[in-house]
Order: C-alpha cells, then structure tokens, then sequence
C-alpha cells in the first residue's frame, strides 16, 4: 500500500461552553493515501466538521483547544506548525470546500479575482499571469465561457456553477489533500452527480486525496474507497466502502444506513414501517463513562453504560468499538 | 356531504407567474412562469408526491394549493369546492380543511411562545371545539405525535430538531384537517431524525385519514410514502404516475435522468458510468425555448421537441408523461 499523505493520530479537542467542557474530538486516528477518497459519516454534532477545522488548522481558539494527538502531513506535524507556515499550508497543500457556496465566496470581488488570488499568494505569479491560470482553472470544471465567467460575481451563478468555483478554487495550486465538507448537500441530485464526476476526474489527473465529510450514505457509496462513521466525537467504526454498507458492524451506523429509504431500481410494494435511531445525539458536556451510543442504542447491556468500547478489528480492515461484537467475538 | 370517491385537491390548469422589476426601463416586464399549466387530483386517504428540482415549480404548487400564494389562473378545488377566490370566512373555513406543514422547524414556530399555545392557536382562530375543550385537546396531540403532554408549556428552543417538526405536525392537525400538505417536512432534519418523522407521517394518516399533499426533491422518501407521484420540470408536469410504475417504468427522459442521478447505499449499487449524464443547467425560467422546455437537455432531443411542446397524455393505465417519444426511447441504460 502507498505511502500515506495525511496521518492523524489520537487527536483531541476541547472546547470550553459555560455548561462546561466539552470533548469533540476523542482520540480520533486516520490515515489516507494520495488518490484515495475517505468518507466520513455522522449525524450533526458528532465532529465531522471538527475534524475537518482541525486538519486545517482552523479550530477557533478561545474557546476550542488541542489537547493532544498529533496531524502529519507528509511526516510534518501541523499542530507544531507556526501560523506562519499554516497559511502556506491552506489553500496549497491542503484545501477546503465548504457545504454553502453563496456564504464561502466573497460577492464584492468577480469570481476570476478570487480564483487568482490564490495562485498568486501560493505561487508567486503575476496578476496577468494568475488571471490566466484562474480563467483555465474556471475552464476545468466545466463551466461554459470561462474568460467572461471570470470576470462575473457570484451572485450571478447558479448554485452548481458556484459549487464548482469553489472546487475550482480549491484546486487551483494542486493540493495534495482536499476535504469536501458536504459538497453538495445544497444543490440537486443531477447537479451532484455532475459534482461528484468532476471531483473523480480531477482526483485522477492530480493524483488529490481526498475526505468527503458527508450524512449521505449514497454519496458515500458513490465517492468513497474507505469510510469512516463518528459519534459524540469517535471513531466508532473503519472499513472499506463495500465492509460498511453491507457488512456494517456497529448498531449505530446499520442505523445510519436502515433509517433512510433509499431509492430502490425495483419499488417494493410493501412498505414496512422504517427502522428509527431513537432520541438524538447527546450533548457533549453531559457525556458519561459509558459508551456514548448506549442510550440510544437497542442492544444496550450493563458494560455498555460503565465502559467506553476500545476499537477492536474484525474482518481484515475493519474496525468497529462496540462490546456487543467484543462478546460476539469472543463466544466463537 | 362529500363523497368518499370524490378527489380532496382538484387542481386544474394551474398558473402562478411572477412580474419582475423591470430591469432596463426600455424594456418589457419580464414574467418568471413558476407554475404553467398544472393539473392534478389527489384521492381521499391517499398520498400524493410532487418531485422536482430547485425552481421547478413545485413548492410555489403547494403554497397555491393551500392560497398562501396569488394564483394567476386555474382553479383550485377542495372536496369539490372552488376556493380560488374565497376571501374572509369563506376562505377561514377552508383553511381549517387545509394545513401545512413546513419545511425548517426552526423558523416555522413562533420563538416567544409556548408550544401548547403554538398548537392552540389555530383552533382558536378558526374555532374548533369548545373553547373549554381546546387544552384537553392539545394535551391529545402531543401524546399522538410522540410527545408528553406536560411538554406543552416549553417553548421552542427547549426542543430538538425532530420534536419541533413534530410541535408543527400537532399544529397542522390541529383542526382536524382533510388534507395536509407537507412541504419537504424531513429535509432539514437530521439522518437519524427523518424516519421518525416518517414513520409518524404514515401512522397519523392510517389514525386520522388523512390526505397528504407530499413536496420532496428526496426520491428515496418518495418511492417509499406517496402513492402517486408527479415529477415537475420548469413549472409543467412531465410525468405522472402510480409509485410502481413511475419507479419501475420511467418514461420520460427527464424522469429516468433524476431517478439514475440518485447515488445509491444498496447492495445492487450502481456505480456512477452507467447514469443518465444531464448536461448544463435548466433554461431560465423567464424565456422559455419554444418547445419542450426539456429538450436542450435531452439526450434524446429531435427536430419536432424544439418546435412543438408535448402535451401529457397517458400512456397506459394512469401514467402519464409529456414527451413525444416516449414510448420509442430505449430502456434506461442497466
């Protein structure tokens, strides 16, 4: 297997709330590979986000902090990083796209603006110069007339062309990791999938690796060679794309993916009530010693609410935490 | 009294355009056709999807169809009954036969009251019940829609996402109406919420009888709660079917281009290559093209779609759709 690009190792993170401390982030490890695409699925509040702030070294601090762990990109611990060097990081190494395009692009300068100051901060190029990369990267994400495109505002595009300026943007210095922080959860099925080929091809001429945060368990199917499913601020379950949605291990991602109806190629004539997550995430201050899940969770027993679950690994690559699998695995 | 096989919603020829600011003063007013000639009927007890894109008009329907929006022409008929110019009483009345259900819990509920008196408040204006009898009554729907009674005298922020939605089912039910119109009720929930809220949906419609009235651009939560659906495209609807044959049998290229670009979590997942690609974006909505307003789309597009819009008709029990090929496309590619 090739070498990781991006490893992330115990991370931790406080934030302090005045109903006290709240952990988002417990100790959550991952790595991925140049040209792979890791998913990572959740419900709000279960620090996908967090992660993603935290790679990028945009934790808001007051009030969030990093308590421990450690971000290595290509060997390089980022939380040692001066800000200095955060910033040639950001944007060139390592690149965002938010979920809202019309809040993430500034509407008082034209979209091609934008675009080149990117290249010109990252790569030191004129204005002429970067204006012409910004003009071919607008062309690569297929948008139509791309020099008079650039020299339009935001306001002007619709919500799939300003997703792509985003990616556009994004990818204008070639970065190595690029995360997708729910890319299309605000625009229409056709336009995602024409989202979701352009992200694909792009990762092939570049070789980007990317983490594609996401509560869609289609577009994980669609986009994702791994996944990776968190709650209340863990990692509760690892595998591959195929392990997790068909073989998942953890009651709370089978819950994940059973309490959507899905859109079936033949429609069942039956429809048997859908299966319920009761009650909702927990809030963070008010985690006890037990497993996070438990209150929710339909195959709760005693340990579950006195311990936290290590993660354990199961079938080849795939991990999940639960003392249910534990007790399963041990009976055989 | 109305008859049991009579449709709730008659919708006929529906027409909602906009007037927008003149953006040049030498030139016309420009009109934004939202809705263009839209017809429909929706069965008692049944319920019926509208499916569609951002600004395919179906939202601007739904809003039509309960007169929260100035209709330009058609008609709207409710149990028979013409409402679409109702005013004062007359249009009270109906409304306690209509409700919705909005989309964003968040800012559907008044933030200064409390959820009992949310709940309450349409009874009291459109006078259900015994005024003595309206907080036994609130105190019923929220044990019937998952909550406890007792949470009545919180107020909104006191709840999570999924319990607000249901404050505002209470309240849409409130005057025990014929016909609910649900406008993207689970969108802006979370995963785990949605099918509570679905669940919830189906079992009050078996306890009440009721008729929805279902708004989703989520083809999954479609195929799975309405009964019939309509898919909407540029104001106009271009299929129309039972949710067997719509899901199974997709005519229209339209249809069959949405329903592939949904990425599936099954088993038998498709992965991306074999879609139905739809290219660019919809035409606006302000110059329509001349003939059907999906050809420039279409990968199917012939001489005759650019010049002469398809009328809906059926083409085999109860399924509709506007296109003049349908019936000779191929089958959607496996």
């Amino acid at each position: 297997m090739a070498e990781p690009i991006l490893v992330v190792d115990d991370v931790q993170v406080e934030f302090k709330t005045r109903a006290g401390v709240a952990r988002v982030l417990d100790g959550v490890s991952f790595s991925i590979e140049k040209g792979r695409t890791l998913g990572i699925v959740g419900e709000s509040g279960c620090g996908k986000s967090m992660t993603a702030l935290s790679i990028m070294g945009l934790i808001p601090s007051p009030p969030g902090q990093v308590v421990g762990g450690s971000i290595r990109l290509n060997g390089e611990n980022l939380f040692e990083a001066k800000e200095r060097r955060m910033r040639e990081i950001r944007g060139n190494e390592i690149s965002m796209i938010f979920q809202e395009p019309l809040t993430s692009l500034n509407p008082v300068f034209s979209c091609g603006e934008q675009i080149a100051e990117t290249i010109r901060l990252h790569e030191g190029l004129s204005r002429k110069d970067a204006n012409d990369k910004a003009v071919e990267m607008i062309r690569s994400v297929g948008i139509p007339n791309p020099r008079r495109r650039a020299k339009e505002y935001p306001h002007q595009m619709s919500g799939g062309m300003r997703q792509r300026l985003m990616i556009a943007m994004a990818l204008a210095c070639s970065p190595s990791v690029l995360i997708a922080d729910e890319p299309t959860t605000a625009l229409d099925v056709t336009v995602q999938a024409q989202i979701f080929d352009l992200l694909r091809e792009l990762q092939d001429s570049f070789n980007t690796a990317i983490i594609m945060i996401t509560h869609d368990m289609g577009a994980i199917a669609d986009m994702a060679d791994r996944v990776m499913v968190m709650y209340a601020g863990r990692v509760i379950e690892e595998g591959t794309v195929d392990a997790i949605l068909d073989a998942p291990l953890h009651p709370y991602t089978q819950g994940l993916i059973d309490c959507v109806p899905h859109l079936e190629a033949e429609t069942p004539a039956e429809r048997p009530p859908l299966m319920e997550i009761p009650g909702v995430v927990p809030p963070l201050t008010a985690l006890g010693k037990g497993c996070a899940f438990a209150p929710r969770c339909a195959h709760v027993h005693a340990r579950c609410r006195g311990e936290k679950p290590r993660s354990v690994e199961y079938a080849g690559d795939h991990r999940a935490s639960c003392f249910k699998l534990e007790a399963e695995e041990a009976a055989v | 009294m109305t008859n049991e096989t009579d449709p709730v919603l008659g919708v006929v020829d529906l027409k909602v355009h906009f007037q927008r600011a003149r953006s040049n003063p030498f030139l016309p007013k420009e009109t934004v056709h939202a809705v263009d000639g839209v017809s429909f009927e929706v069965r008692r007890g049944s319920t019926f999807g509208i499916v569609g894109e951002s600004g395919s008009g179906k939202s601007t329907t739904a809003l039509s169809v309960t007169r929260l929006q100035h209709i330009t022409s058609g008609k709207v008929l409710i149990d028979g009954e013409d409402i679409t110019h109702l005013k004062g009483d007359a249009l009270r009345a109906v409304r306690r036969r209509v409700q919705i259900i909005f989309q964003d819990p968040f800012s559907s509920l008044d933030p200064r009251r409390r959820a009992g008196a949310i709940v309450r408040e349409p009874m009291d204006l459109l006078g259900v019940g015994e005024p003595g009898e309206r907080d036994r009554m609130v105190s019923e729907l929220f044990e019937r829609v998952g909550l406890r009674p007792e949470q009545t005298a919180l107020f909104p922020h006191q709840f999570s996402g999924g319990q607000r939605q249901r404050i505002g089912i209470a309240r849409a039910l409130a005057t025990r109406p014929a016909l609910v119109v649900c406008d993207e009720p689970v969108s802006a929930l979370d995963v785990a919420i949605q099918a509570q809220i679905l669940n919830l949906l189906r079992k009050l419609q078996d306890e009440f009888g009721l008729t929805y009235l279902f708004i989703s651009h989520d083809l999954g939560v479609v195929q799975y709660v309405c009964d019939e659906i309509a898919v909407m495209y540029l104001g106009e609807i271009v299929e129309q079917g039972d949710r067997i044959s719509l899901f199974s049998n997709p005519q229209h290229p339209y249809t069959q281009a949405l329903l592939s670009a949904v990425p599936s979590a099954h088993r038998d997942r498709r992965k991306a290559p074999g879609r139905v690609k739809l290219l660019g974006d919809p035409p606006s909505p302000i110059n329509l093209p001349e003939g059907c307003r999906f050809a420039g789309r279409c990968i199917y597009a012939q001489e005759r779609c650019r010049a002469e819009p398809p009328k809906l008709r059926s083409i085999e029990d109860g399924h509709l759709v506007a296109c003049h090929y349908a019936e000779k496309l191929e089958a959607t590619p496996a």
